[in-house]
């Protein structure tokens, strides 16, 4: 670790990070205390922010073990949100090729929605791929460690949080802050505006099936305004 | 199944599943080509999948009056303005939870 802590592009990866690791913060709260809730063991709860690391997968999966759902349907929610990796996987895909395989297999793993952002910037911005590299490594550094903290003080201290501060509501901020700045094409409004609207429409269904119903009738939505936008607006 | 082995089953099996997701262009099909319907369609996940985790957690399901939420759908619609104009984390976090907690003060003084 020494060895990348005097590296110029891990360092200025670790720092350009720090914002969205004072962002997460509140979520990686929330899904300690999530995991508290669900009766979590502290290593189980460790466990979770440290392998799945994946606020949304946590807080999907601690909200349903908590409710008594079949393993099942923990896994395949937690599988369809995380279909969007497969997204940033294929776009970092083109950035990581140069590097070496081993670089490729550790990266992949700090892959976030945070590190992402911040990485696709920093590759677009050119230089060399190591550099890059190590700019990612830096982040998902800074991003992984700082989840991980937030889990635990969450876990062990997030009962004396106030319910007066309302800190639930830092989730979704986090995804709005994700989602928002993409509402620039129709077929993207679409699909979104379509997946709210089927996840009210589709509350009746048990353990939050209504989840992945609206997640897949907002992509087919957003597939079908995107040809259609194709065929009938002329560029 | 007791919740121990449960969450322990959730942790490997969800764990590997989202770092194949992770790893899947990556290295695990970085020679094939991606079908150009797939392609097109995996462009709105994040859009689609995002939204719904939203609203469950701003409007309270199954719907019933606005009433309660809507300190929530202000805040989240505040916040979504913000992220679009602003594109910053901190900014979006703050202006939603700022709206929020002067709305609730406001419906607790007048409500």
């Amino acid at each position: 670790m020494r060895r990348f802590a005097s590296d110029r592009d891990f360092r200025a990866g670790f720092v350009a990070m720090l914002p969205a690791c004072i962002g997460i913060a509140p979520f990686g709260l929330v899904c300690g205390v999530g995991a508290a809730a669900a009766g979590a063991s502290a290593l189980g709860a460790l466990g979770l922010s440290a392998i799945v690391f994946s606020g949304a997968a946590q807080i999907l999966a601690v909200q349903l073990l908590a409710a008594g759902s079949p393993l099942a349907v923990i896994v395949l929610t937690c599988f369809v949100a995380g279909l969007r990796f497969l997204i940033y996987s294929a776009a970092m895909a083109p950035y990581l090729r140069p590097l070496p395989a081993r670089w490729q297999n550790g990266l992949a793993f700090l892959l976030t929605d945070q590190a992402f952002a911040a990485s696709v910037r920093r590759f677009d911005a050119g230089g060399d791929p190591r550099g890059g590299g190590l700019f990612f490594f830096g982040g998902g550094f800074a991003l992984w460690t700082s989840w991980q903290v937030t889990n635990v003080v969450g876990y062990f201290l997030g009962n004396l949080i106030p319910a007066g501060w309302s800190l639930d509501f830092a989730v979704p901020l986090c995804f709005i802050a994700l989602v928002a700045p993409h509402f620039r094409s129709y077929p993207t409004i679409t699909a979104a505006l379509v997946a709210a609207f089927a996840v009210i429409a589709f509350a009746g269904l048990p353990m939050k099936l209504n989840l992945i119903v609206a997640g897949v009738i907002g992509i087919a939505a957003g597939t079908l305004a995107d040809f259609a936008r194709e065929r009938w607006i002329p560029r | 199944m007791d919740t121990t082995l449960k969450l322990w089953a959730v942790i490997v099996i969800v764990g590997t599943l989202n770092y194949l997701s992770r790893l899947s262009f990556i290295a695990l099909f970085a020679d094939r080509h991606v079908p150009a319907l797939l392609g097109r369609a995996f462009r709105y996940v994040p859009a689609a999948m995002l939204t719904a985790l939203v609203v469950p957690m701003v409007v309270a399901l199954p719907l019933g009056p606005i009433g309660p939420s809507a300190p929530k759908i202000a805040a989240a619609l505040v916040a979504g303005v913000v992220a679009f104009v602003s594109h910053s984390q901190l900014k979006t976090l703050g202006s939603g939870m700022v709206t929020l907690w002067a709305l609730e003060a406001l419906a607790q003084r007048f409500g």
